[in-house]
């Protein structure tokens, strides 16, 4: 399956200079890929999930979809997580989002807003959604589970790229930060990857367990539909379903431990 | 020795008696020991080092056999693809058939049993694809190569601890 969007326009051309995909992609069929695939690395143990929706696709365009990726991080015997110093989140493809159109919303919007009131400030970039659970880690105190919704919206980054700010929020106890994921593209079987370094100031945060994020969103943008994220599902003529390395979760960890995990994901071809 | 005998008389001997008595107990708790150690087979690191040096040069092979077979599986080049397929999937036999005698780790027996039925199912979705490939049914390759990704995850799992790398399933060798 090849995903492609129209960073600048009609989204064909785009669609054909996407990047590949494996190799048994072109073979395989859909069922039984549901879980999600763990990685361990001395005690640590991440796991990656998700799917594009819908499965069925064009195998010549792009078509409109939504990306689901979820995450888990554990260790083995139990003992407390090691503090999470960036997530990069990769997927198969390159030129993969469209926001021409889209709004933006500035960072500074999101600052100590509560969902709603990030909602309420920037409706018009809303990207994406889900949940995020970490541990909270307090001194002289036993650890306790944080779960936080999650709102994403179109963002600019400084150089002027594209980002994605993650805003978290949890009601209990109330706290409201910022993921700041900055999007590159780049050659390889993850051309679009979206990259956010957890600052310390974030505090006891970064010491996340799990997270669910879906990202999708369809507007109109000079009297047609747009989509944030598009999709094809390119396989020859006699196939009608295929896998492919579909994301890659990289976590690095203090004193630079990386550990990273791919799903393989299937698409269905849609004449 | 000699010496200290001398100077101690009866009771030097006796004290003779008693070091080489803790001597032979010592060296008979650590022959007892060895013998234990070689009776419960390796440690779980040296039997993954053991088998990554067995599976490094044929994961390596298996990329080498199936360069191309994307492009063959677009073409529609069917026959080629099997043909790949069928040397990457004899490859994968001979590394189950070389690692599979290897002593291993007393406390992971049942895991590595798991495992072992694992690979075993993996061959045979291999020869699977190859033949579905050859026949010229595309949509039966496709299922084989579904429960071949997926038995393959699961294969993963069962050995996740053990931080195999050339060992463990890995989507991208196969294209």
């Amino acid at each position: 399956m090849r995903r492609a969007a129209a960073g600048g326009g009609a989204w064909g051309a785009r669609a054909a200079g996407l990047a590949a995909l494996a190799v048994v992609a072109a073979l395989a069929a859909l069922g039984g890929l549901a879980r999600g695939e763990q990685v361990q690395q001395g005690n640590l143990i991440v796991s990656l999930d998700g799917g594009i929706s819908p499965r069925g696709l064009p195998r010549d365009r792009p078509a409109p979809a939504a990306v689901s990726l979820s995450g888990r991080l554990r260790t083995a015997d139990g003992s407390p997580l090691p503090r999470l110093g960036g997530i990069e989140l990769a997927l198969a493809g390159r030129g993969l989002l469209f926001t021409r159109g889209l709004p933006l919303c500035p960072r500074q919007r999101l600052r100590n807003a509560t969902g709603a009131q990030a909602l309420e400030r920037c409706a018009g970039a809303l990207v994406g959604h889900g949940r995020l659970r970490a541990e909270v880690f307090v001194p002289h105190q036993a650890p306790f589970a944080v779960h936080a919704r999650l709102l994403a919206f179109n963002g600019r980054a400084r150089g002027g790229g594209v980002a994605v700010w993650v805003h978290a929020f949890s009601a209990k106890p109330p706290v409201s930060f910022v993921l700041p994921f900055v999007v590159r593209h780049r050659p390889g079987a993850f051309g679009t990857a979206l990259r956010a370094s957890l600052p310390r100031s974030i505090g006891p945060w970064p010491h996340l367990t799990s997270f669910e994020m879906t990202f999708g969103r369809r507007y109109r943008y000079r009297g047609a539909f747009r989509s944030y994220l598009s999709a094809s599902c390119p396989l020859p003529p006699r196939f009608t379903a295929g896998l492919f390395p579909f994301a890659r979760a990289t976590y690095t960890f203090a004193g630079k431990r990386r550990l990273a995990t791919t799903i393989v994901r299937g698409c269905r071809a849609r004449d | 020795m000699n010496a200290g005998a001398g100077r101690f008389g009866t009771r030097g001997s006796r004290a003779r008696q008693v070091a080489a008595t803790a001597l032979l107990a010592a060296l008979a708790a650590l022959t007892a020991s060895g013998i234990a150690a070689a009776e419960g087979g390796p440690t779980r690191s040296e039997y993954v080092a053991q088998l990554e040096a067995v599976c490094k040069p044929d994961a390596l092979a298996t990329q080498k056999a199936v360069k191309g077979v994307k492009d063959d599986i677009r073409a529609e080049r069917l026959a080629v693809a099997a043909g790949k397929f069928s040397a990457a999937a004899k490859i994968f036999a001979g590394t189950v058939r070389k690692i599979s005698p290897v002593p291993r780790p007393p406390a992971d027996q049942a895991k590595l049993a798991k495992w072992f039925t694992y690979l075993e199912q993996q061959e045979s979705y291999l020869k699977k694809i190859v033949a579905a490939l050859r026949a010229g049914s595309t949509i039966q390759a496709q299922r084989d190569t579904a429960r071949f990704v997926h038995n393959g995850n699961l294969a993963n799992n069962t050995v996740l601890a053990f931080g195999f790398n050339y060992c463990s399933f890995k989507f991208s060798r196969f294209g």
